[in-house]
């Protein structure tokens, strides 16, 4: 046995039981990115385990592992004290361990006592009474309501979790798994997902619960680990928590590593201006009366914990959502005249998220990349210039230090960190005088990141910035102003040099105003 | 033991040929079982495929001529292939183009050949362009998949071809027959050097202006880049604020257009009237070729004359054999699949790995025992 790392740490769960399955010094990567990194965990049986983090943080890679998707590269997996390697989900089922995936594997078209049996029937002969039989009685047990005879087509998504649940518990499992199971859910069959987690945790299964939203987890689960860029960033019982705020503050990093100069910068014409903006989902509000403003010269940070309606803003500043109600002006312009009239050059440049993908074209080179937003800027009527263009793409990897250095790679051939260097060389080729940046340093390594916020800060000499981050760190670092979304909601809008509402910034992103 | 499957993280250079290759010898190796279990000599069969196809002049002249509608059909494939549009609609475009050119033909038959060409020419265009069209719109209005509608399109279009060749504008003096009367001569595209290259006719220009076309198309204006740019997806299309509607009306147009081109050159130069035996599948040739090349115009050229030259071999097969034509279908799919499923290798490279038991293990793993 390798050296053993010290997992039982004394606060955790009663020390006397058996984990049922103990992750020992986990760590995946995939390339250059480190999903998980060293991860212990030991998971209980009778408690709920929920699992904190953003997205990006490494809880999917996490429970694949659990799962049997994929092996990890270092460290192993205990079930009940026995070291384990599962290559296939068969193997992790066989072990016991069960996963409700966000999307749902049925067959539409076949009753719920079909599906929960399906591959399980045990002989040739189908018996569909005793089959509904064993499924009710199943799901009496664990107090989940569903009628067995029910086509699965015909019922609600928090039904069809039901069914997924009962596989799960027909296959003797005793972890479950479950991946962000209330994103599906209306508000109701949330609080019964909660019930039959809680009913099947007294009857002696282990719960792990994945999620992002906070209030969740408060209200579900018995202990919580926050996971935090692939590694446990805390783990506490549930009972101990007294601040949620401090949790939000955990999940999205208090931890300043990094300074950057910042240079004043005297703040120039209004570039955006946001009033009343408000946009509804099916599950609500999807923004809530969002009102601000941005000027040349300044680093207005979006912060919130993902899901609280970035995404949404960001869609209808940058063009892709037209403002359902309230007032949205780009550069002095409304909306619609700004987006009828649209300039590639001297306006508003976009660094998404998705940075291969939607930001560049993966299959393509760097200078058909570059083009991807710049093209007009290289194109005399029908004709486009590539060689000028080759010679541009040349520039930015130089003046970025874009490595390898060639342009003749295709996107996807670049690390992450480099892409966003290529990307933000290239959108600022357009003289933006709005930028929009969105998690610009998710995933990227410390020298990437040091380098993009010095790319950011730069621009903002001639550009006001809209810098959408889940990253506190690097909110604080950059933002002149900043801005907390809460549910679609602006829960406050201050200076960052305003230390007591920095201080409330994680209450604020719980929503605890 | 475990096979285990990794992406390149450089694309293959100088293997590609060879996986090329042994694609090509695995289609070849099931098209010689496949005989094998018609209970016709394997070997032999092969043998006579390729004297059929590449052994005399005439066969090969014959299968340039063949490559020529082909050629055109895949080029209108590949561009809206270009975009993730998917025109499987090649064959009733083609149809529709020889409908054109022959109600030009019936209807301004008096005319001279400068002006009734031109004339036979534009109408097969646009009835092709057109044709193409519908499952753009349907799609960018309706949403309504276009490898559906356009493939269903195939069969209203060969039926447009037939009601009119049993109807309206059938000949008179064909006792019967389905057939157009014969074009006037003006209307009938002359041979290049009829006693040298056989019947290859004049139409065979339309290739290399259409290739280069096609080329400069893509790699040189702004509208082509778009177009490859498209082909990532709707998304990016609307991150980069490319014209993604425009764009699938405009491939689909001019794939039809292409496949137009095609119908009409094939009623007017090799038959010389409309006829439904004009239309004997290079539609769907043509989507198999594209993807062989892989969309460019120069392996389009070498693909399309390689499975027409298929398609005269089988017909050598035919004769000496008596295999059934639908053997040149199954070569062709033959090909295509394995040729699919050989450029996987391109993107994964294969490896085999010692498997791991699942079953707990009281030994250290290999690698874990080093660290």
């Amino acid at each position: 046995m390798r050296n053993s790392l010290d997992l039982h740490d004394p606060d955790i769960g009663p020390v006397d039981v058996l984990p049922l399955v103990r992750l020992a010094g986990v760590t995946k990567r995939f390339g250059h990115v480190v999903a998980n990194d060293c991860i212990s965990l030991s998971i209980m049986p009778g408690r709920i385990k929920a699992l904190l983090g953003e997205n990006g943080a490494g809880k999917s890679t996490l429970m694949a592992m659990l799962a049997g998707r994929f092996m990890p590269d270092e460290g192993h997996i205990e079930v009940a004290g026995k070291r384990m390697a599962f290559s296939s989900s068969r193997q992790a089922i066989a072990a016991g361990i069960g996963m409700v995936y966000q999307h749902f594997m049925l067959v539409e078209d076949m009753s719920v006592a079909e599906n929960v049996l399906l591959g399980q029937e045990g002989g040739f002969v189908l018996d569909p009474k005793a089959m509904r039989a064993t499924v009710a009685e199943l799901a009496a047990r664990f107090g989940l309501a569903i009628d067995p005879a029910a086509r699965v087509g015909d019922l609600s998504m928090g039904e069809r979790q039901r069914v997924e649940i009962l596989k799960l518990l027909h296959r003797k499992s005793h972890v479950l798994i479950f991946d962000e199971p209330t994103a599906v859910l209306t508000p109701g069959e949330t609080e019964a997902l909660f019930e039959a987690l809680r009913n099947m945790s007294a009857q002696g299964k282990a719960i792990v619960f994945i999620s992002h939203k906070l209030e969740e987890v408060l209200s579900v689960a018995d202990e919580i680990a926050v996971l935090r860029k692939g590694r446990i960033e805390g783990e506490f019982l549930a009972s101990e928590v007294s601040s949620p705020a401090d949790l939000a503050r955990r999940m999205v990093g208090r931890d300043v590593l990094l300074t950057v100069e910042r240079e004043p910068v005297e703040p120039g014409p209004l570039v955006l201006s946001v009033r009343n903006l408000s946009m509804q989902g099916a599950g609500g509000a999807l923004l809530d009366d969002v009102s601000f403003d941005l000027r040349q010269g300044e680093v207005l940070g979006v912060l919130g914990v993902g899901g609280n309606g970035q995404q949404q803003l960001v869609e209808t500043v940058c063009g892709l959502i037209r403002p359902e109600s309230g007032q949205l002006d780009l550069l002095g312009h409304n909306w619609d005249k700004f987006y009828e009239h649209h300039d590639w050059d001297g306006a508003l440049a976009w660094v998404p998220e998705d940075r291969s993908g939607l930001a560049t074209c993966r299959a393509l080179d760097l200078t058909d990349n570059l083009l991807l937003t710049t093209r007009e800027g290289f194109s005399r009527g029908i004709w486009l210039d590539r060689a000028r263009a080759r010679k541009a793409a040349q520039e930015i990897v130089l003046a970025h230090n874009v490595q390898p250095g060639r342009i003749d790679l295709q996107a996807w051939q670049l690390s992450g960190g480099n892409l966003q260097k290529f990307v933000l060389g290239r959108e600022m080729r357009r003289h933006p005088r709005l930028l929009v940046a969105e998690q610009p340093t998710q995933g990227l390594d410390i020298a990437a990141t040091e380098a993009v916020w010095q790319l950011l800060l730069k621009a903002r000499q001639s550009t006001g910035v809209l810098l959408v981050t889940g990253d506190l760190t690097e909110a604080l670092l950059l933002s002149d102003r900043i801005l907390v979304l809460y549910r679609g909601r602006v829960m406050g809008l201050f200076p960052a040099s305003d230390k007591a509402q920095v201080e409330r910034i994680g209450s604020m992103m719980a929503g605890l105003s | 033991m475990l096979l285990t499957l990794h992406k390149r993280e450089e694309a293959l250079g100088r293997g590609a040929p060879v996986v090329y290759l042994c694609a090509l010898a695995l289609s070849l190796c099931v098209c010689a079982l496949m005989l094998a279990l018609a209970g016709k000599p394997a070997l032999g069969g092969l043998a006579v495929l390729f004297r059929g196809a590449f052994g005399q002049t005439h066969a090969l002249l014959d299968a340039l001529l063949k490559a020529i509608p082909i050629f055109l059909c895949s080029l209108g494939v590949a561009l809206s292939f270009r975009m993730q549009i998917w025109n499987i609609g090649a064959e009733g475009q083609f149809a529709l183009g020889a409908v054109g050119a022959t109600w030009a033909a019936l209807t301004f038959g008096g005319q001279p050949a400068v002006v009734l060409m031109p004339l036979m020419l534009l109408s097969a265009l646009i009835l092709g362009a057109l044709w193409g069209l519908i499952p753009a719109w349907l799609r960018l209005r309706l949403g309504v998949n276009e490898i559906i509608s356009s493939l269903m399109l195939n069969y209203v279009g060969i039926l447009v071809l037939e009601y009119l060749v049993f109807g309206a504008w059938k000949d008179p003096l064909s006792f019967g027959f389905p057939m157009s009367p014969e074009f006037p001569p003006a209307a009938q595209l002359s041979r290049i050097w009829p006693g040298v290259l056989g019947k290859l006719h004049w139409g065979l220009l339309a290739c290399p202006l259409a290739g280069v076309a096609y080329s400069v198309f893509l790699n040189r204006t702004r509208l082509g880049f778009e177009l490859a740019a498209c082909g990532e997806g709707e998304r990016v299309a609307r991150y980069a604020r490319l014209p993604y509607g425009f764009l699938v009306l405009l491939v689909m147009g001019l794939g039809g257009a292409l496949a137009g081109l095609a119908g009409s050159i094939e009623t007017s130069a090799t038959l010389g009237r409309l006829q439904p035996t004009l239309m004997v599948g290079y539609g769907y040739t043509a989507i198999v070729v594209a993807w062989l090349a892989r969309l460019k115009p120069w392996p389009i050229a070498f693909t399309a004359f390689l499975l027409a030259a298929l398609r005269v071999g089988v017909e050598a097969m035919q004769l000496e054999l008596q295999i059934p034509a639908a053997f040149g279908q199954i070569m062709e799919g033959a090909i295509l699949l394995c040729v699919l499923a050989g450029q996987f290798f391109l993107t994964y490279s294969v490896s085999l790995k010692r498997a791991r038991p699942a079953a707990p293990k009281a030994s250290p793993q290999p690698e874990e025992a080093q660290a």
